[in-house]
């Protein structure tokens, strides 16, 4: 191997080298931390290194363990939701918008993200508010007789609020995706007399589901730690693991808002795993890296 | 210059340096601090809007205002791990946080000898006696720790067009007549202790001290918020300020456990909203400003001093009763009336808000206990209550 050849490589590990060192720094030594605090035992106020099971056992066995299966079921369904609306918006940009509007459509999904988000929040419990503009309308219009008190803290208002945080992160790996499929497979399976829907359901879902995988845990990760919806339109200490965990800061258990950190990530890196596992990474990145 | 100028010169400079030397080496404590700049982390509640004149033209030194979250583990979290030992002088937040913040060696006790505004101030004289609950806001182990910059009793706001007229108890929050129509605090130290007082007083569950319950009481109190949660009494937990004021604002709730600032705001957006008198008291509490561990010069130290005397005095108690809406120093209302820094009708504003918090203290209550024996069976309690 020629010198020219070595200082290349060595140049290339050098500049591939230092980022990745950052991002195991900056990602991998916190959660390795948080797993180690997890079993530290709690004193009054502060902890003591040490290995511990107690506050695995205090979150699996008190009220938290009840606010992760919300956590969970409230994230899922969500997801599943926003996947829907998400595919159905990504759907269109990429097979029905002229290639001319694609990128002032997908700008404008960008446009909420301007406003900061817990005043996007606040906003939707104003309009949905027992004297809010949408109770108002209601009334005005005939449909109720009096304000509809389930359209602000309860269920449909974190729902909502969940698929207006996070619904638009959602469509652009879908979009990526979708963008990606070769028109000529969809061109041959027509030919080949499949209708749309078998054309769709054979080849273009297929065949977008690394994006749908993305996208999922895009959604999935976000409501599953959400905190600001929850606490906002969630009404009556509804509460999911964002909250939970920090609840438990507030009283310096480190080591309890530690654990359920851990579970939390636990459940993440299963999702990661999984994706890796079914998917092929290349599919999805294919598209940004123009191959 | 000859040179026998030039000799009486360094001779009495020598000598003038000796002399401030040997005055600051007998005295460290009145250290000359002029140029210094002390740093205040504050929740928000102590900010006189910037204006700190009063204290930088008497001082000679400056004051560098940083934000803190009020959160006991914000503000734990601040001093331990990020670095506020070293970049804060004085930090001003709800008292009766000395136990975790002495015991993590976080603050220093005062030698409040060297603050001329703590003596004579009647409020400090009545309300912080050592070996009263008041104390325990600003002192521990019997040490005065932090300067009582605000005081303020806390009960409930409602709306007297829904609720058809005045409400004076706490039983308000848990009246059937309500129902989906209260809203609560997010916070085990202030709604917590709030229903215990009710339940103590009608008699509903023994607890011996409201303001700090056994782990069996709290559990009994929790018990009985959760059959009302079950029945639909809330409408929903709050937790922050603009949450609550819109909550009342829009009609959202027509009772609602919260702060008097929250009725002000809901006030002067044209809400008819009144802070009630419940016949069970007040919930009690104050600021409390405190000097903060670390190495610090002698100058700076006594600049921070100077500060906390400051926030001692008439004039920034005038300031912060005007804008915050709380009871600060007994003189205030005196000094907004004479000083001619406020025009009259805000020398009335101030001198109607002190005599207000003034009279709910005196109409008796309990102090809110921050940092209760039991905080962790309050917070797995409260846990429970949220997720129920």
């Amino acid at each position: 191997m020629s010198a020219a050849v070595k200082r290349r490589d060595l140049g290339a590990a050098v500049l591939l080298g230092v980022p990745v060192l950052l991002c195991a720094l900056a990602i991998v030594v916190p959660l390795v931390l948080t797993l180690i605090i997890s079993f530290w035992e709690r004193q009054m106020i502060g902890m003591r290194p040490g290995f511990s099971l107690a506050s695995y056992a205090l979150f699996f066995d008190g009220a938290r363990f009840s606010v992760l299966q919300r956590s969970f079921w409230v994230a899922t369904s969500s997801t599943l939701l926003m996947l829907a609306s998400a595919y159905l918006v990504a759907y269109l940009i990429t097979f029905k918008l002229p290639p001319s509007r694609t990128r002032i459509f997908l700008f404008l999904l960008s446009v909420p993200f301007l406003v900061n988000y817990v005043i996007r929040t606040f906003s939707w419990a104003y309009l949905l508010g027992r004297t809010g503009p949408l109770n108002q309308f209601l009334q005005w219009a005939g449909l109720t007789s009096h304000p509809i008190d389930w359209l602000l803290f309860s269920d449909f208002a974190v729902y909502l609020g969940l698929v207006a945080a996070y619904m638009p992160f959602m469509v652009y790996p879908i979009w990526l995706s979708l963008s990606a499929i070769d028109r000529r497979l969809i061109e041959a399976s027509w030919m080949l007399g499949e209708p749309p829907l078998g054309t769709f359901l054979k080849v273009v879902l297929p065949l977008s589901l690394p994006g749908v995988f993305a996208a999922a845990i895009f959604g999935f990760v976000g409501a599953f730690g959400e905190v600001a919806v929850s606490q906002i339109l969630g009404g009556v200490g509804y509460q999911l693991m964002g909250n939970a965990i920090t609840s438990s800061l507030d009283v310096l258990n480190y080591p309890m808002a530690a654990a359920m950190s851990t579970v939390v990530v636990g459940c993440m890196l299963l999702l990661l795993l999984l994706w890796l596992r079914f998917f092929d990474l290349r599919l999805f990145l294919g598209k940004m890296l123009g191959r | 210059m000859s040179n026998e100028l030039k000799q009486f010169n360094r001779r009495t400079l020598l000598a003038g340096a000796a002399v401030g030397a040997g005055a600051l080496a007998l005295r460290p404590s009145a250290a000359f601090a002029v140029g210094q700049t002390v740093t205040l982390a504050d929740i928000g509640v102590g900010d006189p809007n910037g204006d700190w004149s009063g204290y930088e033209k008497a001082t000679g030194n400056k004051v560098n205002l940083v934000s803190i979250g009020n959160g006991p583990s914000a503000v734990l979290n601040q001093l331990i791990a990020g670095g506020g030992r070293q970049t804060y002088d004085i930090i001003n937040i709800v008292g009766g946080m000395q136990k975790p913040l002495v015991e993590n060696k976080l603050i220093l006790p005062l030698d409040t000898s060297r603050l001329k505004n703590w003596q004579n101030n009647e409020y400090i004289a009545s309300y912080f006696k050592p070996g009263s609950k008041g104390f325990d806001f600003i002192g521990y182990d019997g040490k005065v720790y932090g300067v009582p910059t605000i005081l303020q009793g806390d009960s409930f706001a409602y709306l007297p067009e829904k609720t058809g007229g005045e409400l004076n108890s706490y039983g308000a929050l848990f009246d059937p007549k309500f129902r989906g129509y209260v809203a609560l605090e997010d916070n085990y130290t202030t709604a917590g202790q709030k229903t215990a007082l009710y339940l103590k007083a009608a008699g509903l569950v023994d607890i011996k001290d409201p303001s700090n319950m056994t782990k069996e009481e709290i559990k009994k109190v929790v018990d009985f918020l959760i059959q009302k949660k079950k029945e639909g009494q809330f409408r929903v937990v709050w937790s922050s300020f603009e949450q609550a004021v819109n909550l009342l604002v829009n009609q959202e709730v027509y009772v609602m456990d919260c702060w008097e600032p929250m009725v002000f705001a809901a006030k002067a957006k044209g809400v008819n909203a009144v802070y009630a008198s419940p016949k069970e008291g007040f919930l009690l509490w104050a600021m409390a400003a405190y000097l903060v561990a670390g190495n610090r010069s002698p100058e700076k130290l006594e600049a921070s001093y100077q500060l906390l005397d400051f926030m001692l005095s008439p004039e920034y108690g005038a300031v912060i009763t005007n804008l915050r809406g709380y009871m600060t120093n007994p003189a205030a209302p005196e000094f907004a009336s004479k000083s001619g820094k406020f025009d009259p009708v805000t020398a009335k504003k101030i001198a109607d808000i002190d005599a207000g918090v003034k009279t709910k203290f005196q109409s008796g209550g309990t102090w809110q206990a921050r940092w209760p024996s039991n905080i962790e069976a309050y917070e797995e309690e409260w846990q429970r209550f949220k997720a129920a």
